[in-house]
């Protein structure tokens, strides 16, 4: 390549206009160009290649009867049809869908609010602290905030009782009533990662372009005008990427929260697939019939994501590729 | 030339003889995977090392190689690691076995224990009927059944002897209620708790309450699940009457193993059950802690309507235990390793720990030091050996006096896997029943409804099957 040649290609790497034949040369220049960041990315590759990618070969198994001493037996779709006909795992998957489905439409909007009214904290010692405050949950394992709803939750003598009886009600056994622990899966939840999550759409917040709030003043918007018509058309394309990651992750209602959660009564009403699967795969050893009940739930993840990136890119023009 | 060749000939022979020494020199090498049995643990390295000298000593040349797997969920680990392929000869299984079992992987015991000098009598009674059930599991332990403990002081400010039936049982709980022993102004105790589920209280008030084994007859002669009978439907009774009294922890659904502990060092809760006397004497320590002068006395199981005793030992299989993988090269040594842990100088090492550390020896006096409380069995504690020294609690000590007294085998079996979604559904549909009585949630009177649950959730199904195998 001449000097020429190597400028304008400099120039349309920069543009992101690399010819398709020349993809290979722009790899390599970009590597050359860019390696230290590459080099920081290495480890995060490394991760999703060793435990992300190279686990997909494995999934295998669902079509297997895995012998200790192999070979192992292929079986084809058994292991689906005994899932598909078991009642117990329709009920898993109903209270899946329930308890995601939760999730998205509660705990998914509540870190854009509290970025929302993060921003608008002006005194800088405050905002920090709150900042502190509800980020710190998020540092829990999911066995202390369990002790901690667990407590917070008693009939006799747990905060939350103490108050509404305060109002005059009965106390009620939250952790013991299939109607309400679903919300307390919710609630704790939001409670956990509602501060911590807020972090992402801070920084969309920060990076909106100061002139465009100047613009909005001296139009005469007020605080809400400049929120509703600034800050949120600002983060949409944050809010849009960050839903359909999570449309992915709709089936996977946190196993370590149910677990932690979870008691003699109310086990039917949230036992979830990874519960299921960790219980028929980990400790009875059926682990092709859990395969199979985790290679169906990612199926229908990567289904899900593809729906939201479609509905996404038609109603904002954004998704993820 | 002929000299020459001789000579090599003869070097070629002696070298490969020299070689052939050296090879059958080499011990056998005996990989052990257990739980809390750790290459990081000094003492776990020092103890294996002590073993394979004995067993030098006695002709067996064996290297003991530690797998190391974390404690904490240990037998999810134990399990992946299996399935890779890596079977070590010895394992350790708490829980997972019957998939291995399954697949073939696992040695029959009992062959090789006949064979055995001192393991074969040093099993207890309900190990030989495990074995004799499901050969692949082998646990030399005492059985473990909770067993409920008071603080001394306590019971002697109740002004109540030790309760030898139901009825004392609910006066010393009452007491406890009413007593204020902790001294906090406010009658904030319960008279009992336990954790998770009413496991702890069936094993005081099943026999008294009549509930003498898993599956009993009804009326027309059948077979039933005990979960499902007259006698069940009024310990349940007695449980919620408890509760509704205040003497039973209403939380107990909630309260995990810690939990428990706290609300009983706290002065929350009166009695608590502990499932050994290792257990119990961690309770005794612990509380200790914040008490100095405490001494836990150990309570006897109750005289009630339907007799008295502990609750029938499940003696299908062990729960947990050693196997011997079919897979092994080395399965003599692996035998030889637990037969010299059974004998006396082997139960010496595993229960007593080390000489000068856990305790010292003067002449034919044997003290043991404060440092025995940390050391634990790490293969069998085996039921004719004696230690030349007490140094467990009287309330632990009493323990196994009344295992020994109360132990009743059960009539539970191991059920084919195909039976699964229905043991799964009928125990989801029994605890979560069993709340709603006890809670008050459900009145007695709905018992007709819960059984016909029960029955519709697969245990019509279960009653069918198990009369098939007990009318044989």
């Amino acid at each position: 390549m001449v000097a020429g040649d190597e400028q304008r290609f400099d120039a349309a790497l920069d543009d992101g206009n690399v010819p398709i034949d020349s993809r290979w040369d722009a790899f390599v220049r970009g590597l050359r160009r860019w390696w230290p960041y590459y080099v920081m990315m290495a480890p995060g590759i490394f991760f999703f290649v060793v435990f992300h990618y190279l686990p997909i070969w494995e999934a295998k198994i669902a079509f297997e009867q895995v012998r200790i001493i192999p070979p192992n037996i292929w079986v084809g779709w058994k292991h689906f049809e005994t899932l598909f006909t078991s009642p117990v795992f329709w009920q898993v998957m109903a209270n899946t869908l329930i308890i995601s489905g939760m999730k998205i439409a509660f705990v998914f909007p509540v870190p854009i609010l509290v970025a929302l009214l993060l921003n608008e904290i002006r005194s800088g010692p405050l905002r920090k602290f709150i900042q502190s405050a509800i980020y710190l949950p998020h540092f829990l394992s999911w066995v202390v905030i369990a002790g901690i709803f667990i407590a917070a939750l008693s009939p006799s003598g747990g905060v939350v009782n103490q108050i509404t009886g305060f109002f005059g009600l009965a106390p009620r056994s939250y952790m013991t009533d299939t109607g309400a622990i679903r919300w307390v899966l919710v609630y704790s939840e939001m409670w956990r990662s509602g501060g911590w999550d807020s972090l992402l759409y801070l920084a969309a917040i920060i990076a909106i372009d100061q002139q465009l709030y100047d613009a909005a003043e001296m139009d005469g918007a007020n605080r809400w005008q400049k929120i509703w018509y600034v800050t949120i058309p600002g983060i949409v394309p944050t809010i849009a990427t960050l839903f359909i990651l999570n449309a992915g992750m709709f089936l996977s209602a946190d196993l370590n929260q149910v677990i932690n959660l979870s008691n003699d009564v109310v086990r039917s009403t949230i036992d979830i697939v990874d519960t299921y699967v960790y219980r028929i795969g980990l400790q009875t050893g059926e682990y092709s019939l859990a395969t199979a009940a985790g290679l169906f739930k990612a199926v229908l993840g990567m289904l899900l994501i593809v729906v939201a990136h479609n509905v996404s890119k038609r109603l904002t023009g954004k998704g993820v590729w | 030339m002929l000299a020459k060749t001789l000579l090599a000939t003869t070097a070629a022979l002696a070298l490969s003889l020299g070689l052939a020494a050296t090879a059958s020199a080499q011990p056998t090498t005996v990989r052990i995977v257990s739980k809390d049995l750790l290459t990081t643990n000094p003492e776990d390295v020092a103890h294996i090392e002590r073993i394979e000298q004995a067993l030098a000593e006695r002709g067996t040349e064996v290297d003991i190689e530690i797998v190391d797997l974390p404690s904490s969920g240990y037998a999810d680990a134990l399990g992946v690691m299996l399935l890779s392929g890596d079977i070590p000869d010895l394992i350790y299984f708490q829980g997972g076995d019957a998939k291995m079992v399954e697949q073939g992987i696992l040695e029959d015991w009992r062959p090789w224990i006949e064979q055995t000098e001192y393991l074969k009598d040093g099993l207890y009674a309900h190990n030989v009927a495990r074995l004799e059930n499901y050969p692949y599991l082998l646990y030399p332990y005492p059985v473990r059944i909770p067993q409920p403990v008071i603080r001394r002081e306590w019971l002697e400010q109740s002004g109540l002897e030790a309760p030898q039936s139901v009825d004392e049982y609910v006066a010393l709980f009452t007491a406890i209620r009413d007593g204020d022993f902790d001294g906090n102004g406010q009658d904030d105790t319960y008279g009992i708790t336990s954790a998770d589920n009413t496991n702890e209280l069936d094993a005081i008030f099943n026999q008294a309450f009549g509930v003498t084994s898993t599956w009993m007859k009804n009326e027309a002669g059948e077979w039933v699940h005990s979960r499902v009978t007259p006698q069940e439907r009024d310990k349940l009774a007695f449980y919620a009457s408890l509760r509704e009294e205040g003497l039973y922890d209403p939380e107990y659904i909630t309260t995990k193993w810690d939990i428990k502990e706290d609300k009983f060092y706290t002065g929350r809760a009166g009695v608590i059950l502990g499932s050994s006397m290792e257990v119990i004497d961690i309770y005794g320590g612990k509380l200790r802690q914040v008490e100095p002068e405490a001494e836990l006395v150990l309570l006897a199981p109750p005289e009630g309507p339907g007799g008295r005793g502990l609750a029938a030992v499940d003696v299908s299989k062990e729960s947990r235990g050693f196997a011997m993988s079919v897979l092994s090269e080395n399965k003599e040594a692996v035998v030889a390793i637990l037969d010299f842990l059974a004998s006396p100088e082997g139960q010496m090492m595993d229960r007593m720990g080390f000489e000068g550390e856990h305790y010292t020896r003067s002449g034919d006096t044997i003290e043991v030091t404060d440092k025995i409380s940390t050391w634990y069995a790490r293969f069998m504690a085996t039921a004719n050996w004696e230690a030349p020294v007490v140094w467990q609690s009287e309330a632990a000590v009493a323990s196994l006096d009344q295992l020994a007294e109360y132990y009743t085998p059960d009539n539970a079996f191991v059920f084919p896997a195909e039976y699964a979604a229905d043991l799964d559904a009928t125990e989801n549909v029994y605890r979560s029943w069993v709340y709603k009585f006890i809670s008050g949630e459900a009145g007695m009177d709905q018992w007709d409804r819960y059984v016909s649950e029960w029955e519709a959730a697969g245990g019509a199904r279960l009653n069918e099957y198990a009369r098939g195998v007990l009318d044989e």
